[in-house]
C-alpha cells in the first residue's frame, strides 16, 4: 500500500514512515508544495497525509486539485493549525479525515487504516484473524462465526488495536482515542485498563486466543 | 463618594455660609462704631458750642431754669464721681417711654460765675440702634440673595464646562481592553480636556498594542510548539516499538509520555484561550444546555464509577435555551464537571443543578479557594498532573464572551461554581 506524506518537517515525516513501514506501507515524501503537486499528478496513492502549511503554497490547493482530477486517493489532513474553519473546508474539499498536531502515531495509523479500508472495501469491510472476524461497517465481532456483543467503547478499542497491528500502542494514546476531547481527565490508565480487561474477557469467553498483549505497563499490542 | 459638581457646590455652600455668619456681626460692629463716632462728634460739637456761646452768659441762678428746659444738656453740682472729659456709655431711665435706655454721655467740669459745676451732655442711642439693625439685615439679605444667584450660576456653568469630561469618563468606563476598537473621544473647546483626551488616547492605544502583542505571542508560541511536540511524541511512539525495550526503559518512556501529554494539553488550552479571546468562535446558535449536559453525562458517569464518585442531578427546568456557540458551551460544561471530578474528596458527590437561567456544579471540599485568583491562568491548587490549570480560566473567558456571569462560593464545605445566563 502506498502512502504519500506531504510534510515539510522531515523528522516527523520519517517517524510516520518508520511507523507505517512495519505494516507493509510504502511511504513517499513530498516536502514542498511543488513536489507534492508533481507527485499527485503522476502517481496514485492509497492514502495521502497532507500538512496544510507548506513552503510554497497552501495545502488546501492540493486537495482542490485532487478533487478536480477525480482521484480516489484517501486524504488525511495533518495540521498544526487546529482550526474549525480549516477542518470544515478540508472535509468539504474531499478530505477523509482531519488530525491536528501533535498526534500519536498509533492514532494516525488507525485513521489511515480505516480510510484505506473504507476506500478499498466499501461494501464488505470485514477482516479476519484466524477465528476472529471483525466487520467494520456493521460494527460486529465474531469468533468462530459466533457473534460477540461488545460495547461501543470496546469495539472502538479493538478497531484501534487492529489499525496498529503488531505495534505497541501507548496507554496514553489509547486513552486519548477513547475519551476524545476530554483526555484532560484524571488518571486515565485505570479507565483504559478496565476497557482492555473487559474486551479481553469477552473475547476469551467466546473462545478467541489472547491476541492483546500488555507491554511493560506502558502499552498494548495486537499480535494475532 | 460625591460627584465633582456636588463637591464644588458643597464647598461653595460651606464657605458662603461662613462668610455670611462672620460678616453679619462684623458689619453690625462696624456700623455701630461709625455711628458712635458720629454721635460722639455731635456731643463734642454741643460742648464746644456750650462753652463758647452759653457758658459766658449763664448765671448760677439760671441753672435750675436751664436744666428744666434742656433734657440732654444739663448742669450738675460738682459732686459727681463720673469720669470726666471722656465720652462714656450709660443708661438712663426715660420717664417718657418709660424704660431704661442707652445714652452716650460726656461729663465736663465747668465754672459758672467762678463756681465749679459739671456739664453733662448726652445723646439717646435707641433710634440709632434700630437703624443699625435694619441696615445689617438689609446687608445680610442682599448678600444671601447674591450668594444664591452665584450658587445657581456656578452650578449651570460647571455643568456645561465639565460636559466633555463626563462624556470622556462615560466612554472610558465602557471601554474593555478585549474590544477591538478604542473609544473615540470627542474634542472640546477646552484645552485641558483636549489634553486629557489626547493623553488617554495615547494610553489606550499603547495598552491595546501591548495587549495585542501579548496575545499574539501566546498564540504564536503555542502554534510553533505544536510541530516540535508532534515530533517528540512520534519519536516516543517509535521508541516504544523497540523490541529490546526493558521494563525500566518502559517506565521512563511512560513518564515522558505523561510529560509530553501534559505539555500538549497546556499548549492546546492556551491556544483555545487565545482563540476565544480573538473571537474565533463567532457562530452563535440556539442551544439547549440540558441537551448538552445529557450528551456529556455518560462519559462522566463512567469516570465517576472508576473514581468512586456519585453524580446527583438536580434539574428543575425541562430546557435551558441560550444563544451561544455550541463548541464553547460544551467545553464550559465539560470543564466545570471535570473540575468537580478532579477536586473531589474520596467517595464524594457531584451535584449538577439546572434552574431557569442558571447552571451550577458543586462538590465537597476542605477549604475555600481564593475567589480572586481561582479564574486566573495557572492558579492551580492541587498537584494533579493531569490538570493544566487553565480549565477555569477557559470557563471564565467563555462566560465573558457570552456575557454570562460566573460565580464561585464555598458554603457548608461545598464548592459551587455557577453560571447565570
Amino acid at each position: 500500500m502506498k502512502v504519500l506524506i506531504i510534510e515539510d518537517e522531515k523528522e516527523l515525516a520519517t517517524s510516520i514512515s518508520d511507523y507505517l513501514k512495519t505494516e507493509n506501507y510504502l511511504c513517499e515524501f513530498a516536502e514542498t508544495f511543488s513536489s507534492a503537486m508533481e507527485k499527485i499528478q503522476s502517481y496514485e496513492y492509497d492514502c495521502i497525509l497532507l500538512d496544510l502549511m507548506l513552503p510554497g503554497g497552501d495545502g488546501l490547493k492540493i486537495l482542490e486539485k485532487l478533487t478536480r482530477q477525480n482521484k480516489q486517493d484517501g486524504v488525511i489532513i495533518i495540521s498544526a493549525k487546529d482550526s474549525v474553519d480549516d477542518k470544515i473546508r478540508g472535509l468539504q474539499l474531499g478530505a477523509d479525515d482531519y488530525l491536528p498536531k501533535p498526534f500519536h502515531l498509533s492514532e494516525l495509523s488507525a485513521r489511515i487504516y480505516s480510510v484505506v479500508r473504507r476506500k478499498q472495501f466499501g461494501n464488505s469491510n470485514t477482516i479476519s484473524f484466524n477465528e476472529l472476524q471483525v466487520d467494520f461497517l456493521g460494527k460486529e465481532v465474531k469468533v468462530d462465526g459466533k457473534s460477540v456483543p461488545l460495547t461501543k467503547k470496546e469495539f472502538e478499542l479493538l478497531q484501534f488495536l487492529i489499525g496498529n497491528k503488531s505495534r505497541v500502542i501507548s496507554k496514553i494514546a489509547l486513552a486519548e482515542h477513547l475519551s476524545g476531547d476530554m483526555a484532560d481527565v484524571l488518571d486515565n490508565s485505570y479507565f483504559v485498563y478496565a476497557h482492555i480487561k473487559n474486551l479481553k474477557k469477552k473475547l476469551a469467553e467466546a473462545g478467541c486466543r489472547d491476541n492483546i498483549k500488555t507491554i511493560y505497563g506502558v502499552g498494548y499490542k495486537f499480535q494475532p | 463618594m460625591k460627584g465633582l459638581l456636588s463637591r464644588t457646590l458643597l464647598y461653595y455652600l460651606v464657605l458662603s455660609s461662613a462668610i455670611l455668619t462672620l460678616s453679619g456681626p462684623g458689619f453690625y460692629l462696624l456700623m455701630e462704631k461709625l455711628y458712635l463716632d458720629d454721635i460722639d462728634e455731635a456731643i463734642l460739637l454741643r460742648r464746644d458750642e456750650f462753652l463758647k456761646n452759653k457758658q459766658p452768659l449763664l448765671k448760677t441762678t439760671d441753672i435750675s431754669t436751664w436744666n428744666r428746659f434742656n433734657r440732654d444738656t444739663r448742669i450738675l453740682a460738682n459732686n459727681s464721681s463720673k469720669t470726666r472729659d471722656k465720652i462714656i456709655q450709660e443708661i438712663f431711665y426715660d420717664e417718657m417711654v418709660p424704660e431704661w435706655e442707652p445714652y452716650r454721655v460726656l461729663y465736663k467740669g465747668i465754672q459758672i460765675q467762678k463756681q465749679p459745676y459739671v456739664l453733662m451732655i448726652r445723646l439717646n442711642l435707641v433710634e440709632s440702634q434700630d437703624l443699625i439693625i435694619t441696615l445689617t439685615w438689609l446687608y445680610v439679605g442682599g448678600l444671601m440673595i447674591l450668594l444664591l444667584v452665584i450658587f445657581f450660576i456656578t452650578k449651570i456653568i460647571s455643568n456645561r464646562l465639565w460636559q466633555p469630561f463626563y462624556e470622556t469618563l462615560k466612554k472610558i468606563e465602557k471601554f474593555n481592553i478585549e474590544q477591538k476598537n478604542a473609544p473615540i473621544l470627542s474634542t472640546s473647546n477646552i484645552a485641558e480636556f483636549n489634553k486629557l483626551n489626547a493623553a488617554l488616547n495615547k494610553l489606550i492605544g499603547d495598552n491595546m498594542k501591548a495587549y495585542q502583542i501579548q496575545r499574539e505571542f501566546t498564540e504564536n508560541a503555542s502554534h510553533e510548539l505544536q510541530t516540535p511536540l508532534a515530533i517528540f511524541q512520534s519519536k516516543l511512539d517509535m521508541l516504544l516499538q523497540q523490541p529490546s525495550l526493558t521494563v525500566e526503559q518502559g517506565e521512563i518512556i511512560q513518564s515522558l509520555y505523561e510529560a509530553s501529554g501534559r505539555l500538549s494539553r497546556v499548549n492546546k488550552n492556551l491556544l483555545l484561550l487565545a482563540k476565544i479571546e480573538n473571537n474565533q468562535f463567532p457562530e452563535i446558535e440556539t442551544i439547549d444546555i440540558v441537551e448538552i449536559m445529557n450528551d456529556v453525562l455518560p462519559y462522566f458517569e463512567e469516570q465517576c464509577l472508576s473514581n468512586n464518585l456519585q453524580i446527583k442531578l438536580n434539574v428543575k427546568a425541562k430546557q435551558l435555551v441560550v444563544q451561544a456557540n455550541r463548541g464553547l458551551c460544551e467545553i464550559m460544561i465539560n470543564n466545570l464537571i471535570l473540575n468537580a471530578v478532579s477536586h473531589n474528596l474520596p467517595n464524594g458527590i457531584i451535584i449538577i443543578s439546572l434552574g431557569a437561567n442558571k447552571f451550577s456544579v458543586s462538590n465537597p471540599g476542605i477549604k475555600s479557594l481564593d475567589p480572586e485568583t481561582i479564574f486566573k491562568r495557572f492558579s492551580k491548587v492541587s498537584p494533579n498532573a493531569h490538570r493544566t490549570g487553565l480549565g477555569l480560566a477557559i470557563v471564565d473567558q467563555i462566560c465573558l464572551v457570552h456575557n454570562w456571569r460566573i460565580a464561585y462560593s464555598f458554603e457548608k464545605k461545598i464548592h459551587t461554581f455557577s453560571v447565570t445566563f
